[in-house]
């Protein structure tokens, strides 16, 4: 990897005021992604995987601490001005929501609202703006782009909102594409179809992009890399393969474990127990801890270190080394 | 089906009430945290907004019995009568004998404005009862029983709101003498639709649930399901709407004495005062104020009161933070 | 679009229409024209005969407002009593001066309080925002005779004894110029359109608020919008729903509320003469002004709903 990353966040924590007292979503998180390739994030719901994403591009709320740093191309983003991120929002960045329904605005048209995005950004005509709103439209396999274009959201059905979704966050091509749970929302039927758009868009533009996902079976088909967090924590960085195939560490072992096998013959589908933990107080020493089968002594006295394991791969365990040898995370 | 603006019931501006921004959770994935708010976070600020409603409602119920000790009592304290007509002493300003003064014929306005006072409270909270009454049941019926019913009762409350609100009251209680009694009348018969419809409402969201369905289906009678599983949801909600409404109702009576068409001589209530101190305002235009500052203190006292127990008794305002 | 209008409009009319028959019962019932006749019969037999038939007393109470009803759809409305004309020219000449200031006040409230509420939203939290919810609630527990006199006072007269000037007339209508009516309708203005604001406001800023929060404008944000166009374009078309419903209601209540008002600045709107034909018995002015403000509201609340359907795609009319 001789050329420096697209994207490069250091220590990055995020922390809010609430009522109850600080609450940290996001703790000393750090990784990489670079051009045109795809890391996915994998984590529960309350992991801090979309507040890092909403960290990145400042549209997090305002009672907000982000410690740390985060160099996209080059520049310091978390430095920038409010004018100055507006110019990268939506043109060197952009995002796609989860729920499509509510993500866009019901009172204007479709094929507005793309092109009010490559407007902002680029110095277009009306019309132009509205005939590239169209090609994107059909680009993401919408049917009948023109006269969809003239539609308001709620005449979409669920995938086709979410792909006229990704056509405005790829409008400006942009280099680096946040997903949010992009199938999330969508029946499962659907969820296929979708991620299926968003992969060929990502490999047409060259785009990086960076998956948002609680959904292990959405990984596998289309991430480079994958990383795994948990209760504001990374767990586990590495290739595809090396986290599904040789995970060391007991909570990435353990979502593994859960995931509903075709092949295999299982006697009961494996959830972890226990629920996560509240990042209000979150426990001493490893969050995992307390769900975790191969707890001892120290993984409670300290924060578990990030071990390297590969050339990619790290995992965030006191026992990294251990699992490597044999010892087999049981659920 | 459109919906249209007399079915407006969810567009109660009482229900768009600010206090319930106060907790907003900002945009995040759900589930993600709970609990945001994007106020000020000083822990002084964290103190005063637990204590704020708490105390709206205590400053609310603090100042009303403040003002109602002051009708009652002051006249006991003060040696003159209501009806008491000195006309050497007419058109005084205020005085150690006469302390609000008095009037063209010499009656003595502290004890005036204090009995007027009591007569429109009299008034107000006679027409809250009955509106209450006859908004409750009328709106339980219509949305416990629904189609038919509904639509009836809807299309009743529609018809009471087509024309402006002054203009029908007017009417009714000129033509209805002008005692105390029959004010409330009027005024309840246009006052029973807020609370009818609140009450709609809140009945309606709660026969949708589950444990609705459970109770007819382990074959409780409507009377049953009603008392024991309804109406408690009710009260909360028709206790503040009612607070609210009395203030409302003093506005319009006052409003209607000040006209002519409300209470009548020999009676007086706030607004009577000030239709009698007009004539004089230029010169006076104290005589004029008092009694309307009493009106405007007593409708803000309870209007704290009201949005102040907001929080803790309706269900409807409560913020997703629960 | 049409056939929606028919249907609201066979919705309410005939609402419409019971309401009146209501009042015009009521109203038959507990007064009677021919009072003063009594004693001088027969005498005066004549004008007994003639008020007799100006009025319908022949006919039983409960049919009479039929034939009111009938004499309406031909255009007929009836002579008042108290003030001696017809009552449709009445109704025209004084709704006239009632447009103007019910008009300017609707218009002023409803673009005062528009700012107020997106200036408040924004600056949710802020000493601002406290300050006009505050004020806000203050002006909602003024009663509106209480807040036109205290105008009036202030200024009116009070104006004119600390400086000595008078820019506002306190208490008539000039028909001489512009200025002069500028000068008669600014202090009943100011006086509707104060109550107004604060209950358009205060509605205003929760319906901005709820919107600010909704996904949408988070997704507009991240589009890199600025941040004016996200608030005046995004946020505030989607607000001004529900506040196009409430402003339809305030016209209703403006109508019923300028009755005070005018009263107070002796302003000739139809709310003296209606206050004039209530202590007349005046049966036709009443009525004639209840159809009037009746029509205007059905009106109003039909133009609300329409606007809805025009401003929220997701509604069809139909």
């Amino acid at each position: 990897m001789d050329q420096s990353p697209l994207l490069k966040v250091d220590d990055l924590t995020v922390a809010f005021r609430t009522d109850a007292g600080v609450v940290r979503a996001v703790t000393d998180i750090s990784f990489e992604i670079s051009s045109g390739e795809v890391l996915a994030v994998v984590g529960e719901s309350g992991s801090g995987k979309s507040v890092t994403a909403l960290a990145l591009m400042r549209l997090h709320p305002k009672n907000t601490e982000i410690t740390g740093s985060v160099n996209f191309d080059g520049i310091d983003v978390l430095a920038l001005s409010e004018e100055e991120m507006r110019s990268i929002r939506g043109r060197d960045v952009a995002m796609i929501f989860q729920d499509p329904m509510t993500a866009m605005n019901p009172v204007y048209t479709v094929g507005e609202q793309i092109a009010e995005a490559i407007r902002v950004h680029t110095a277009t005509s009306k019309q132009a703006a509205w005939d590239r709103a169209v090609d994107l439209l059909q680009l993401v396999g919408v049917p009948e782009p023109k006269r969809r274009a003239s539609q308001h959201p709620h005449e979409f059905s669920g995938g086709m909102r979410q792909r006229a979704m990704i056509a405005m966050a790829i409008c400006n091509d942009p280099k680096l594409l946040i997903a949010d749970e992009p199938t999330t929302a969508l029946d499962v039927t659907v969820q296929a179809q979708v991620m299926e758009v968003l992969h060929d868009v990502q490999q047409a533009t060259g785009s990086a992009m960076m998956l948002i996902t609680h959904d292990l079976g959405l990984v596998a088909g289309s991430a480079d890399r994958v990383q795994v967090m948990y209760a504001s924590r990374l767990m586990e960085t590495g290739d595809l393969d090396d986290i599904f195939y040789e995970s060391r560490n007991p909570y990435t072992m353990a979502l593994l474990n859960s995931i509903p096998d075709l092949e295999g013959v299982k006697d009961s589908l494996e959830a972890i127990p226990g629920n996560p933990p509240s990042l209000l107080n979150p426990p001493s020493g490893c969050a995992f801890r307390p769900r975790c089968s191969l707890a001892v002594d120290e993984c409670a006295a300290s924060d578990p270190p990030i071990v390297l394991v590969g050339e990619a791969h790290a995992s965030r365990c006191h026992r990294t080394a251990e699992i490597g040898m044999g010892v087999e995370a049981m659920s | 089906m459109a919906k249209s603006t007399f079915d407006q019931e969810n567009l109660d501006p009482e229900y768009f009430d600010s206090e319930r921004y106060e907790h907003h959770v900002p945009v995040f994935s759900a589930g993600e945290v709970e609990g945001l708010t994007e106020a000020p976070q000083t822990f002084g600020w964290l103190a005063w907004k637990r204590f704020r409603h708490h105390r709206m409602a205590i400053i609310g119920a603090i100042g009303l019995v403040v003002i109602l000790l002051l009708f009652i009592a002051g006249p006991m304290l003060s040696p003159w009568e209501f009806d008491e007509r000195n006309i050497a002493d007419r058109l005084q300003g205020p005085s150690s004998d006469h302390w609000f003064g008095t009037d063209e014929i010499g009656r003595d306005l502290f004890v005036r404005t204090a009995q007027g006072g009591l007569y429109s409270l009299r008034i107000g909270f006679i027409a809250a009862i009955l509106a209450t009454a006859v908004g409750t049941l009328l709106g339980a019926l219509a949305a416990y029983f629904a189609k038919g019913t509904d639509i009836f009762i809807s299309q009743v409350i529609n018809m009471v709101l087509i024309v402006p609100a002054l203009i029908v009251l007017s009417i009714f209680s000129k033509y209805s003498g002008g005692n105390a009694t029959s004010l409330a009348i009027v005024l309840s018969l246009l006052l029973w639709t807020r609370i009818a419809r609140v009450v709609r409402g809140v009945v309606l969201s709660i026969k949708e649930q589950e444990y609705i369905l459970a109770a007819r289906a382990a074959g409780a009678s409507h009377m049953r399901i009603i008392f024991r599983h309804v109406l408690p949801n009710v009260v909360g909600p028709v206790v503040v709407e009612v607070t609210l409404l009395l203030g409302t109702v003093i506005v319009l009576e006052s409003t209607l004495s000040f006209l002519g068409l409300g209470v009548q001589p020999p009676n007086a209530s706030l607004g009577t005062l000030v239709a009698d101190a007009k004539g004089n305002i230029d010169n006076d235009p104290i005589r004029v104020l008092t009694p309307g500052f009493f009106i405007v203190m007593i409708v803000l006292c309870v209007n704290f009161l009201g949005d102040g127990m907001r929080d803790a008794l309706d269900p409807r305002s409560k913020n997703e933070r629960g | 679009m049409f056939a929606y209008i028919t249907r609201r409009l066979l919705a309410t009319i005939p609402l419409l229409i019971i309401a009146l028959y209501l009042v015009h019962v009521g109203i038959s019932l507990t007064t009677d024209p021919r009072s003063g006749f009594y004693l001088c019969l027969p005498r005066c037999q004549d004008g007994f005969d003639q008020i007799t038939e100006v009025y319908n007393l022949d006919v039983n109470v409960w049919m009479r407002p039929f034939i009111w009803f009938g004499d309406v759809l031909s255009g007929d409305l009836g002579t008042s009593s108290s003030i001696g004309e017809p009552v449709s020219e009445i109704i025209v000449d004084r709704g006239w001066n009632t447009a103007l200031i019910a008009v300017p006040a609707f218009i002023i409230s409803a673009v005062v309080a528009l700012l107020l509420s997106v200036y408040s939203a924004r600056h949710q939290y802020s000493k601002g925002d406290y300050l006009l919810t505050g004020l806000a609630f203050f002006g909602l527990a003024f009663p509106s005779f209480v807040l036109a006199l205290l105008i009036q006072n202030i200024f009116g007269v009070q104006l004119e004894n600390w400086f000595g000037v008078k820019p506002f007339n306190t208490g008539r209508k000039t028909n001489e110029n512009f200025i002069e009516l500028l000068r008669d309708i600014a202090l009943p203005v100011m006086s509707l359109s104060i109550l107004f604001i604060s209950a358009d406001s205060r509605f205003g800023r929760a319906s901005m608020l709820e919107t600010l929060n909704q996904d949408y404008i988070r997704t507009a944000r991240a589009k890199g919008l600025p941040e004016k166009r996200v608030v005046w374009k995004h946020a505030l078309r989607n607000a001004l729903i529900p506040l196009v419903t409430l402003w339809a209601l305030n016209f209703s209540a403006l109508l019923g509320g300028s009755i005070v008002t005018e009263s107070i600045f002796s302003w000739p709107g139809l709310g003296p003469a209606f206050v004039r034909g209530l202590n007349d018995a005046d049966i036709y002015l009443i009525l004639g002004i209840v159809l009037f403000t009746g029509l205007i509201t059905v009106f109003f609340n039909l133009v609300a709903d329409i606007m809805y359907g025009v401003l929220d795609p997701r509604i069809r009319l139909d």
